[in-house]
């Protein structure tokens, strides 16, 4: 089972041996390496960020912050996660749920399938929406008919940020799931459990750490997409501009402390999400262990 | 709760698991299903489950059609080979769980769940366990934790699926004499699948032996062991030596030795003769009637010992004789002797499949 359960970095254990020592300046410079690139393109540019953002002063930050425009793309992008967020969480569990514990036919290409956007550029998952819903594509006439806006409006937004961060849940949970198996699944309906009851009390407990590591890695992408969103968004002003779209648009017109001030809540989110991935990947390097003894002590 | 097994088959992809196959199992029987892996036993056994649907045939509990029923609404309880208890629950949870997860009016209140768990718990002498979790267990106590949860539902069938081939061989010998004794107390009809003849011999009141899809024998240990209807049986159930030969006048003329077998088989021109290992008799060589032979190897440890034998035309045979015996026959690596067999099973020489 350990094939499907690498995507957890470190869960392998490192023993050091004789063959594998290397003399210490190696591990000085090679540590030493690591260090200045990581010091060169990650901590400088976050840090740059937060200074280019209160260079003006709090009074200037928080001006920034709440000006109409920001406040309504900070509320355009929470909308956004939270409606993309919670579609994707049940896609995701259904997809995995489907393939993990069942067998059919097109399996293989469902998998892939769930692929797809990662493969794609995020322009193309945009231009995919523009051709489906614009004015001269599919739908648009219909939809112009009756009125209906679905491109340069919410809509368009939410529905190009769900194509986009839908791996995410269904990637996570489909490796754990197979190699949990559907014994514990079988074993509950033997005993007469209901399909929901057979979800609720056996399949979400053994997942749920792994769901929670999906979900927040996919309401980081929902938050931060730009490319997909952009195409489909119109960029208008207060209305159609999530937090990423209104940094590009405050950088391009030369309000850099305004930019970097948004983009700065953009930076806290990354932190803050990196730091509950930290706490969630130990809960589930320790629920596999478990799992793992479980079944060979 | 008797189970009724009519003209069942399955077909996963070209690979024909089980091919009509019907079998009858009384009320309060404890029944092996036996076969080498692969031959469809498990199959079969989560058919009858519901965890598994067939192409054809029906199963009938206690006479009534179950084929359409799903596997929750069965009343059967399951026992997994890795047990497959809940991870996340303690062991009183998992017995608890059956009971739990009754719709609302027929769930017993608290009260009455805490005392059938801990009867439960009793029965599979494990009541010190309660607030463990899976993972703390041994793989036999998290077997008999699973046994005694599958037990919670008050189950009209119990089936289980290997349920000691996870476990060493001690802990395994321990748990089929305790699930003989369980089942003599509680009579639950019982079909547990294994490929182990031992585990099969001394633990069922009826064998079916399988073998490719089909049944090949049913019957009580004994007489599977002593009278097997078929040449997979005769393998199957422990070791024996093959003569090849021919039937005519009573006699299995192998070579140009004759083995008297009884007139009933008439006459075959292509015959298997089946002995076990400890129905030889040895005798001097040159005493008529038997199959000369040199002793190749002599492993005496124990009551019991282990004699190889080369054949004239090289083939090698298998005996078991009482050491005392052996001793006083004076006999030794190298020497010749004429083999006796006492039984002999004679069947026709199955036709080699292409």
């Amino acid at each position: 089972m350990s094939a499907t359960v690498s995507l957890q970095p470190g869960t392998a254990e490192r023993y050091e041996t004789a063959a594998t020592r290397e003399p210490l300046w190696i591990k000085v410079v090679l540590i030493g390496v690591a260090l200045a690139f990581f010091a060169v393109f990650l901590l400088l540019p976050l840090a740059s960020v937060f200074a280019e953002a209160l260079k003006k002063g709090w009074g200037a930050y928080l001006a920034a912050l709440t000006h109409e425009d920001a406040w309504a793309a900070i509320k355009l992008t929470l909308l956004t996660a939270a409606i993309a967020v919670p579609l994707n969480l049940v896609f995701g569990v259904a997809a995995a749920w489907a393939i993990a514990k069942f067998r059919f036919p097109g399996k293989q290409f469902l998998i892939t399938l769930i692929d797809l956007p990662f493969s794609v550029s995020p322009v193309i998952s945009g231009l995919i929406y523009v051709l489906i819903f614009g004015a001269q594509g599919w739908f648009g006439p219909w939809l112009a008919e009756h009125d209906v806006k679905i491109l340069f409006a919410v809509p368009g937004i939410v529905l190009a940020t769900v194509f986009v961060t839908f791996p995410f849940v269904a990637r996570e949970l489909i490796p754990l799931m197979e190699a949990q198996g559907t014994e514990e699944e079988e074993a509950a309906v033997v005993l007469g459990a209901s399909g929901w009851q057979t979800f609720r009390h056996t399949t979400l407990p053994n997942i749920k750490w792994g769901l929670l590591y999906g979900v927040i890695l996919c309401n980081a992408r929902a938050m931060g997409e730009f490319g997909a969103v952009s195409v489909v968004s119109g960029h208008i002003r207060g209305q159609t501009n999530t937090m990423p779209l209104h940094v590009e648009i405050l950088y391009n017109e030369y309000n850099y402390a305004a930019a970097f001030a948004v983009a700065s809540l953009l930076a806290l989110l990354a932190l803050v999400t990196l730091g509950l991935k930290a706490l969630v990947e130990r809960q589930t390097r320790r629920q596999h262990q478990e799992s793992i003894s479980g079944e060979h002590s | 709760m008797s189970i009724a097994i009519r003209n069942i088959s399955k077909q996963f992809g070209a690979f024909r698991a089980l091919d009509d196959v019907s079998i009858d199992i009384p009320s309060g029987e404890l029944v092996a299903l036996l076969g080498p892996s692969g031959c469809g036993k498990t199959t079969l056994l989560r058919i009858i489950a519901g965890l598994e649907y067939a192409d054809q045939g029906q199963i009938l509990l206690e006479g009534d059609d179950a084929s359409a029923q799903h596997v929750r609404d069965r009343q059967v309880g399951f026992v997994f080979q890795h047990y497959a208890l809940f991870r996340h629950m303690t062991v009183f949870e998992n017995v608890a769980f059956g009971l739990r997860v009754k719709p609302r009016k027929e769930r017993p209140n608290e009260a009455e769940i805490r005392k059938r768990v801990s009867r439960l718990l009793e029965l599979v002498q494990l009541e010190w366990l309660a607030d463990r979790y899976p993972s703390q267990l041994s793989g036999g106590q998290r077997q008999r934790i699973a046994l005694a949860r599958a037990l919670a539902v008050e189950p009209k069938v119990l089936l289980l699926d290997e349920p000691f081939g996870a476990l060493d061989a001690k802990v395994r010998k321990e748990l089929r004499r305790w699930l003989r004794q369980l089942h003599d107390e509680i009579h639950v009809t019982s079909v547990f699948v294994t490929h182990d003849q031992d585990e099969a011999l001394e633990v069922s009141d009826r064998v079916v032996l399988m073998n490719k899809g089909k049944v090949e024998q049913i019957g009580s240990p004994d007489e599977v062991y002593d009278r097997p209807a078929t040449p997979f049986v005769a393998s199957f159930l422990g070791s024996v030596n093959l003569f090849h030969g021919r039937v005519e006048d009573g006699h299995l003329h192998v070579g140009e030795h004759a083995l008297p077998v009884g007139a009933e088989h008439g006459t075959l021109d292509q015959a298997v003769g089946f002995v076990r290992p400890h129905e030889f008799d040895l005798r001097p060589a040159g005493v008529p009637g038997g199959i000369p032979a040199r002793i190749v190897r002599i492993a005496a440890i124990g009551p019991l010992a282990q004699v190889e034998l080369a054949r004239q035309d090289g083939e090698l045979i298998e005996v078991s004789v009482a050491r005392d015996a052996l001793l006083g026959l004076g006999l030794g690596e190298g020497d010749d002797v004429s083999l006796h067999p006492r039984a002999i099973r004679v069947f026709q020489k199955e036709k080699q499949a292409a």
